[in-house]
């Protein structure tokens, strides 16, 4: 990964000292306006930080594999699906799941920002979020894939790259590795990062 | 014979192989993330991003007119400078687009977030805490029958 080196907050530490007191006075200004209680920002955040993440899209992913009827389902409405396991809220109105094959990878990328499905994958990283990453996505996807993130897409594979946006967020189902046969649904989910997720992985059984 | 201080041969350096295998290992914990894996580097960033999606579901805005801001503040950033600027911060859009949605609505009291933000960087945290106390501060004492 080369994207450290580019990603590294700013070090200013004025810059850092003024926006923490920024956001602080914003926050003091809005609970006076009694648009929200300090209480209501605690709990999204802590649900942010700490229970929503891609350990519930691995568990999409897993049950997917084992389940093909359950398949066929978040293909075809990815949002319902997700809510049959209790996934659905912001961020998350509109999923589409596409599955890897052995004819063709999907690479997931937000042109413009950062559209990215909270329910199932929490928030985005920082590098998909970078300027760098969304405007080779699409320019230069195997490359990418490659240099960044060392996975190398044979090139008889198809690239399929998908534009996230507010209107329809994508999801990558990743292969099933071989040699997980009669593996139980939660030994598969361990397997399914998120990277594996947007593409820029594989799901993997060392 | 050695003497002195025991020396300690590093016999094994990890290769990118052995890096690789434990990345996929750690970058699963939570906190054992590289830094390019993480969503929030600064708390700020976190509460930020906390006020915008409380004030959303609190019915404020639509959270397309948060969106269309954010796409805005990027796209400004990205007309006037190169992509691999370090002086990109993604959070910073994100309170851009928080403020310009507040304006638009009419609960962004500029004045007053200007002299909020001042008082905040005008009293540091703990500002009467700086010396050690050595002593209790307080003792209850006990009743020895």
């Amino acid at each position: 990964m080369s994207y450290p080196e580019n990603i590294l907050r700013k070090s200013d530490d004025q810059v850092q000292k003024h926006i923490t007191a920024r956001v602080k006075a914003l926050e003091s200004m809005l609970v006076e306006q009694g648009v929200f209680s300090t209480s209501m920002v605690d709990r999204m955040a802590e649900i942010f930080e700490n229970e929503v993440g891609p350990h519930l899209g691995a568990n999409v992913v897993a049950k997917a594999w084992v389940d093909p009827e359950y398949k066929s389902r978040l293909l075809k409405d990815g949002t319902a699906a997700c809510k049959e396991l209790g996934y659905s809220g912001l961020q998350g109105e509109d999923m589409m799941w596409v599955e890897n094959t052995d004819d063709v990878h999907h690479v997931v990328v937000c042109t413009l920002c950062s559209c990215y499905p909270w329910p199932v994958l929490g928030l985005p990283p920082n590098w998909f979020k970078e300027p760098q990453y969304r405007s080779r996505a699409v320019r230069d996807p195997r490359g990418l894939l490659k240099e960044e993130f060392g996975v190398d897409i044979p090139i008889e594979k198809e690239i399929k790259v998908w534009d996230s946006s507010s209107e329809m967020r994508f999801i990558v189902i990743p292969q099933r590795p071989a040699g997980t046969e009669g593996w139980s649904k939660d030994q598969l989910a361990k397997l399914v990062t998120r990277d594996s997720m947007t593409g820029c992985g594989l799901a993997t059984a060392a | 014979m050695m003497t002195g201080a025991p020396f300690v041969q590093l016999v094994h350096c990890p290769t990118l192989e052995d890096r690789a295998t434990v990345e996929s290992l750690i970058a699963q914990l939570p906190g054992g993330d590289r830094p390019a894996d993480r969503g929030f580097d600064e708390p700020w960033q976190l509460r930020a991003f906390a006020l915008a999606v409380t004030a959303h579901k609190a019915g404020r805005f639509e959270w397309v007119q948060f969106q269309a801001a954010l796409i805005a503040s990027i796209k400004k950033w990205e007309e006037t400078h190169a992509l691999d600027d370090p002086s990109w911060s993604y959070y910073e859009h994100w309170v851009t687009a928080f403020e310009t949605v507040l304006a638009q609505l009419g609960l962004l009291d500029t004045p007053s977030l200007e002299s909020r933000t001042a008082h905040v960087l005008a009293t540091p945290p703990h500002k009467d805490h700086h010396e050690a106390h050595l002593d209790p501060v307080a003792v209850h004492p006990a009743v020895k029958t």
